[in-house]
């Protein structure tokens, strides 16, 4: 059984390409981008490097701030081509193999349909998104070791600032939190992919998104717009994160609303709140009707019977 | 009552029944796919299942293989094909078309899937026999012709150690160097008298010198179900011409047809004696007799 499963995944990781291709182009094009801003930012270097100045005056939580900032656009520019990848792939996984055939001979292996379904899940749910850690932390070491060398060749300290501009052991803690949790969040709509995948004959991706033309619809007929949040809203309401926890990042000034950065370093390990995440009913509902999904999708590659 | 699996015989030899159908139907809307099939296949035989198109040969190899359900009884290696296909599948083999091989994937990565997922399967002698064909196995499936992929299909499943081979045009599409290389290599390398292959085709001619046995099947229902050697006593081919061949109809052939002006006429179960006045008396070949039969069935 585990062998098994680990054959299977190891197949859709090599049949699958885009898991690697796509982190190491858009890695690539961020670490250029990057070098590229420091660069042009040097611009006039015959009088002064604006980069290393700018890093220098000002303060310590105003620089922290702006590595964090860009490590995390870094972290959620690969976030959502991983999250993009893993919506294709759920799509694909059970209509390719039946477009091309292949099911026959991938039925004619002593597989059962559980197995192979479930190994498609488990890519959705714990592979990509491994990939996908491996790959932030390498985008991350990648540019602060090119714009390392560039500020030292600058005349800058590189451990100053960058290396310990930031609590990196932190941040990556952080995101290996944030991609396990999320997939097991938006477990319900991976389901739903995969059951589509295993059901439509042709357009899989514009079945998936039939739904949402036909929710407002039901929302209108039952003059209630439940269904509709609960589908929409859910991907921005991730109960991960604690009220104290991201109080304890920003201190909110008195009155006029505006936060301002705290001067010490803060964690973003902090700001979770993971048995409440683990706790929540609404994962477990999710994740309740990610199974139902799943079971369906293996039912129909089982079942399915034509002339 | 179900058939025994294992039969004991006058001589002594115990004869193994790998696979038993009763009374095996499958509708699909207004469909009779498949109408009280009944046969079964003995350990060691080549069977060929032969009918035209739309007669019902995948929708029967189908429940063999536990792809669908059927009505009746079926019983595969004594396992119930639908309920225990896992159990199956560690037994038995089948290719369904030459395409079905994953397109994208190296070779030597599926001969690794195969090995890992398979306790039958005998990576060394794999590689042994695809090193004896023109597939390298950095290759991938893509880039190899259709007499490549069908050889690399047949090296995958002969080195499993499987009882029974089902093929559902196996060589379809393939020129002849390549099938007769097909089958050479599959009495060759896979059968023996523990192993047991059915094959579904419609080239009936090149493969009627290997098989044992015959099944015909025609709308969904059975045509005939007999051991080769069988045929040659119950069915006779008559060429004739003039007034014999008026009398020669009078016996009731199962089919006639004209070839170069003379009157060619299939007979079943019929007293050799009465013909040999007649013409010029032979055993109709498998095509022949698939032919008459189907002809036969449609009067």
């Amino acid at each position: 059984m585990i062998a098994n499963q680990l054959a299977l995944i190891k197949r859709e990781v090599q049949e699958h390409r885009s898991f690697g291709l796509t982190p190491i182009a858009i890695a690539s094009v961020l670490a250029i981008g990057t070098l590229a801003l420091m660069v042009i930012g040097t611009g006039f270097r015959d009088v002064i490097d604006m980069v290393l100045l700018g890093a220098s005056i000002v303060g310590e939580a105003e620089r922290r701030a702006m590595l964090m900032g860009l490590l995390t656009l870094y972290t959620l520019v690969l976030a959502i081509a991983m999250g993009i990848v893993t919506v294709f792939y759920c799509l694909d996984c059970l209509y390719a193999e039946r477009k091309d055939g292949s099911i026959l001979f991938w039925r004619s292996l002593p597989v059962t349909d559980i197995e192979t379904v479930i190994s498609k899940l488990l890519v959705a749910l714990l592979v990509i998104p491994a990939i996908s850690y491996v790959a932030i932390l390498a985008t991350h070491v990648l540019v602060l070791l090119m714009a390392s060398v560039w500020v030292e060749t600058q005349g800058g300290s590189a451990t100053h600032l960058l290396w310990n501009g930031a609590a990196l052991l932190d941040i990556w803690a952080a995101i290996l939190v944030i991609v396990w949790a999320v997939p097991l969040w938006l477990a319900p709509f991976i389901g739903w992919f995969l059951f589509v995948s295993a059901v439509v004959r042709r357009s899989p991706l514009l079945m998936a998104l039939l739904p949402l033309a036909v929710l407002p619809l039901i929302g209108l007929t039952f003059q209630s717009r439940l269904l509709l949040q609960a589908i929409w809203l859910r991907p921005f309401r991730i109960p991960l994160f604690s009220a104290d926890g991201v109080a304890a990042v920003m201190d909110r000034a008195e009155g006029d609303g505006h936060a301002e950065l705290r001067q010490e370093m803060v964690s973003l390990v902090a700001t979770f709140d993971v048995m409440q995440f683990i706790a929540s009913p609404s994962l477990w509902f999710g994740l309740i009707v990610c199974g139902l999904l799943t079971a369906a999708a293996v039912y129909v590659r089982r079942y399915r019977d034509a002339p | 009552m179900p058939v025994p699996a294992v039969l004991q015989l006058q001589s002594g030899k115990v004869m193994t029944k790998l696979v038993t159908a009763q009374n095996l139907s499958k509708r699909y809307g207004t469909l009779q796919a498949v109408d009280q099939v009944s046969f079964s296949v003995e350990e060691g035989r080549i069977l060929g299942l032969f009918g035209p198109n739309g007669a019902g040969k995948t929708t029967l190899l189908k429940a063999l293989l536990g792809l669908t359900d059927c009505d009746g009884e079926l019983s595969v290696l004594g396992l119930d094909p639908f309920r225990q296909r896992r159990e199956l599948l560690n037994s038995i083999c089948y290719i369904a078309d030459v395409a079905v091989l994953p397109r994208w994937m190296q070779v030597s990565r599926l001969i690794d899937v195969v090995a890992a997922t398979h306790p039958r399967f005998s990576r060394r002698y794999a590689e042994e026999l695809l090193s004896r064909t023109a597939v390298r196995q950095d290759a991938r499936v893509r880039e190899l012709s259709k007499g490549m992929v069908t050889q690399l299909h047949l090296c995958l499943i002969t080195a499993i150690d499987a009882r029974l081979l089902i093929l559902d045009e196996p060589t379809l599409g393939l020129d002849i160097l390549f099938r007769k290389e097909f089958y050479g290599t599959l009495l060759a390398e896979y059968f023996d008298e523990q192993r047991t292959i059915l094959i579904a085709t419609h080239q009936v001619e090149e493969i009627e010198n290997i098989l044992t046995d015959i099944l015909f099947i025609h709308n969904g229902r059975l045509l005939l179900d007999a051991p080769m050697e069988s045929l040659g006593e119950r069915y006779l081919q008559l060429v004739t011409s003039g007034d014999k061949a008026d009398t020669a109809r009078g016996l009731r052939p199962l089919c006639e047809r004209e070839v170069f002006g003379k009157r060619v006429m299939t007979f079943e179960d019929i007293d050799r004696t009465r013909l040999e006045t007649l013409g010029e008396l032979s055993i109709p070949s498998v095509a022949d007799l698939f032919v008459a039969k189907v002809k036969g069935a449609a009067l």
